[in-house]
């Protein structure tokens, strides 16, 4: 069945990477992308052919009426959009002048708009979601290991980062039922792309730079790179039942391995520290205390997939190591197994 | 007058003997196994009998049946399940036998002190994670087992010298949960189990120890124990690893048997359930074992469980040695080892996974575990 889709922060790298892979795939007939900014440079073959089926439009989607104005559009009718790719942003807000913490609150604000929409809107269908596998409540341990039926984790003290993840994740659970719209979730660990980008990681997402982390604790973080989840997400779209689906590649690194391979050097501090510095910054209004210290810091996870393998036909195809970069630089890279 | 009710007779017994009452009259020698000298059925069995009964009994009766006897019958209920699990596909890891490993050259100083057969069991670990890189799901990190293992292996010939028996009872593939006593206030038993599974096994075997989740928060310990095989001991953990066809160790007595007193060695403390409802659900065997020489490497004389409540510590203990030398007090005494392998228990062959959700049945499974690991303790004290 031939799928007309909608794709969301379709500028950001998760987004792009989305809109070319349904771009290649023949059952999508046509892509409406929609983006805080201009449209990627990327995209400019994908706009210049003859009959385009990629449309791409800017629009605020965690304000409510451009968002009700998009889902009106005659060119969203014309589209005849039956499927909606959520990739929430990415944490910064729409405004570079805007705090972090606006744009964490932006995130639940989009899904919630974006959700409504689906609901109403009697052409779409399908409704695809990323969500973020920090979601669970983490047990002591360097690994945990989770399935979809783990607990979540609805401690008021978690970081702010990942609260906004729990209330996406929510929102749309609480739709999957829905007999109208399909709800697809797909819960993934941290995201990498080739040259060091980190998606959905608390602590390490964001720009370059030095991180602290709590002394003799190094968790192990499940991985998945960028191509895999956009793989994950051309599945979903094209599977039948709804439901909530964790999604992994095969690797799992500890978290200073990784922050090496991604330009992101740790700092080990005592446990003591940190904590003090965290409550000093929260205290302070200073909206960075989540990324000082937090469970995903000191306990790992990775993820059982084997629901997503069955019912969405989803296997990770990509390896992740290092590669020796033109200029002698070693940095992360992914490439196909 | 009707007879004394015979069970209750017998439970009264235990409790006598677990009271440490001396040998005489009313039961066993301090010690050992309190079920082994009772005469009679078993009294478990027969009180399950009895909650059995006692349940039918509680149920309503209709005295005046007005339908049809067929109209009466229940409907069939289905059975509760814990939680919806997709298939599983298992991924038994599959490691060389040690013919078939190539002998690996000596990468250090240490490595000469390591037999052949060492070296061969730690080229077979490699195997382990080489589909996953360099650390599998669970942590586990071939390299840092190839560091530590000199070492255990001296503490294993040198300190400890363990002698062990019945290997043949660990099965050589597929999924197992070997079953142990817990004593000594540093884990050493683990992991002297875990390097006599692998130095007895062909192909070798590494034994996935479930570790209390108390030892997750302890800076680098937690990161160690993960990078040498063992698990937090959750639910998913688990499963996981006997879906892989993993051999996991198992301590049913928990912290608990780490705080016994040295009134209390040998003597084995309530066995929680967990693994039973895994195995059954995993239809993996019971393999019995126990570690006889750990009640022995620190005996602890008094547990200050004021000061531990005070310090988040599962134990607070005073020793001989402990605090009066120091750190260097919880070092454990050069005692031998004795580590021996019982005949493996196949409940899921007779019980099936549906009776992992019969929590009677399940308390019934674990006491006869927990007797099994006790008759093996008292064979080779």
């Amino acid at each position: 069945m031939m799928r007309r889709v909608l794709v969301t922060h379709a500028d950001e790298p998760i987004g792009r990477r989305t809109v070319k892979t349904l771009y290649h795939d023949a059952r999508v007939a046509a892509i409406f992308a929609v983006g805080d900014g201009p449209p990627p440079r990327s995209f400019d073959r994908f706009l210049a052919e003859g009959a385009p089926r990629v449309t791409y439009a800017r629009v605020d989607l965690a304000r409510h009426r451009p968002v009700t104005d998009l889902f009106h559009s005659s060119a969203f009718r014309a589209a005849e959009i039956d499927t909606v790719v959520h990739v929430p942003r990415h944490g910064a807000a729409a405004s570079e002048q805007a705090p972090l913490m606006a744009g964490i609150a932006e995130r639940t604000a989009e899904t919630r708009q974006l959700l409504q929409h689906c609901l109403e809107s009697p052409a779409v269908e399908n409704l695809v979601a990323i969500g973020s596998a920090f979601v669970y409540k983490l047990a002591p341990g360097n690994v945990n290991r989770l399935d979809e039926e783990s607990e979540l984790d609805l401690d008021p003290d978690v970081p702010p980062e990942i609260r906004s993840w729990i209330d996406c994740d929510m929102l749309l659970h609480g739709e999957v039922h829905n007999d109208r719209l399909r709800v697809v979730l797909l819960r993934a660990p941290t995201v990498v792309a080739a040259g060091g980008y980190v998606y959905l990681h608390p602590t390490l997402s964001g720009r370059s730079g030095r991180r602290a982390r709590p002394a003799g604790f190094d968790p192990i973080c499940a991985l998945i790179s960028d191509k895999d989840v956009a793989r994950a997400i051309q599945c979903a779209v094209h599977a039948r039942g709804p439901g909530i689906y964790n999604i992994a590649g095969s690797e799992a690194l500890p978290l200073s391995l990784l922050a090496r391979w991604t330009g992101r050097a740790t700092w080990p501090l005592p446990g003591p520290l940190l904590s003090l510095a965290s409550t000093g910054a929260r205290l302070a209004g200073q909206s960075f205390d989540a990324a000082l210290d937090g469970p995903h810091l000191r306990y790992g996870f990775t993820l059982d997939t084997r629901r997503a393998e069955r019912d969405l036909g989803f296997h990770p195809q990509d390896r992740i190591g290092m590669a020796r970069a033109g200029d002698g630089a070693l940095r992360l890279e992914t490439a196909s197994a | 007058m009707s007879e004394p009710d015979p069970i209750e007779t017998r439970v009264w017994d235990t409790e006598a003997v677990l009271a440490d009452t001396p040998a005489g009259e009313h039961g066993p020698a301090l010690g050992s196994d309190p079920f082994a000298e009772l005469p009679g059925p078993d009294p478990l069995a027969a009180r399950l009998e009895l909650l059995d009964r006692a349940w039918r009994n509680a149920q309503p009766r209709r005295a005046t049946p007005k339908a049809p006897l067929t109209a009466l019958k229940r409907e069939p209920q289905p059975a509760p399940v814990a939680r919806p699990r997709p298939a599983l596909k298992r991924r038994t890891p599959v490691l060389p036998t040690l013919g078939e490993i190539e002998l690996p050259e000596p990468q250090g100083f240490v490595d000469h002190f390591l037999g052949e057969d060492a070296r061969r069991v730690l080229a077979a670990f490699s195997h382990l994670v080489e589909a996953e890189g360099p650390y599998d799901r669970f942590g586990f990190s071939p390299d840092v087992i190839r560091r530590a293992f000199p070492f255990f292996h001296a503490l294993y010939r040198g300190w400890f010298r363990v002698q062990s028996e019945g290997h043949a009872n660990v099965p050589e593939t597929g999924p197992a949960v070997l079953v142990s006593n817990h004593a000594g206030l540093l884990p050493f038993d683990g992991a002297m189990t875990v390097i006599d599974v692998a130095l007895h096994s062909d192909p070798p075997r590494l034994a996935r120890a479930i570790v209390d989740r108390w030892a997750g928060t302890i800076p680098w310990v937690n990161v160690f124990y993960a990078r040498c095989g063992q698990v937090i001991g959750t639910r998913e953990n688990f499963t996981e690893l006997l879906d892989d066809g993993q051999l996991v160790l198992v301590y049913p007595e928990g912290i608990e048997g780490v705080r016994k007193t040295i009134a209390q060695r040998y003597r084995l403390q309530p066995f929680r359930v967990g693994f039973i409802e895994q195995a059954l659900r995993s239809k993996a065997p019971i393999v019995p074992m126990a570690v006889v020489g750990s009640d022995d490497q620190a005996p602890v004389l008094y547990n200050v469980k004021t000061l531990a409540r005070w310090l988040g510590l599962p134990v607070a203990p005073i020793t001989p040695t402990f605090p009066w030398l120091g750190p260097l007090g919880l070092l454990p005494y050069p005692v031998r080892y004795r580590i021996v392998y019982g005949e493996p228990l196949h409940f899921h062959e007779r019980f099936g996974p549906e009776g992992a959700e019969d929590t009677r049945l399940v308390r019934y499974l674990a006491n006869q575990v927990r007797r099994a690991v006790q008759r093996l303790i008292d064979r080779k004290r």
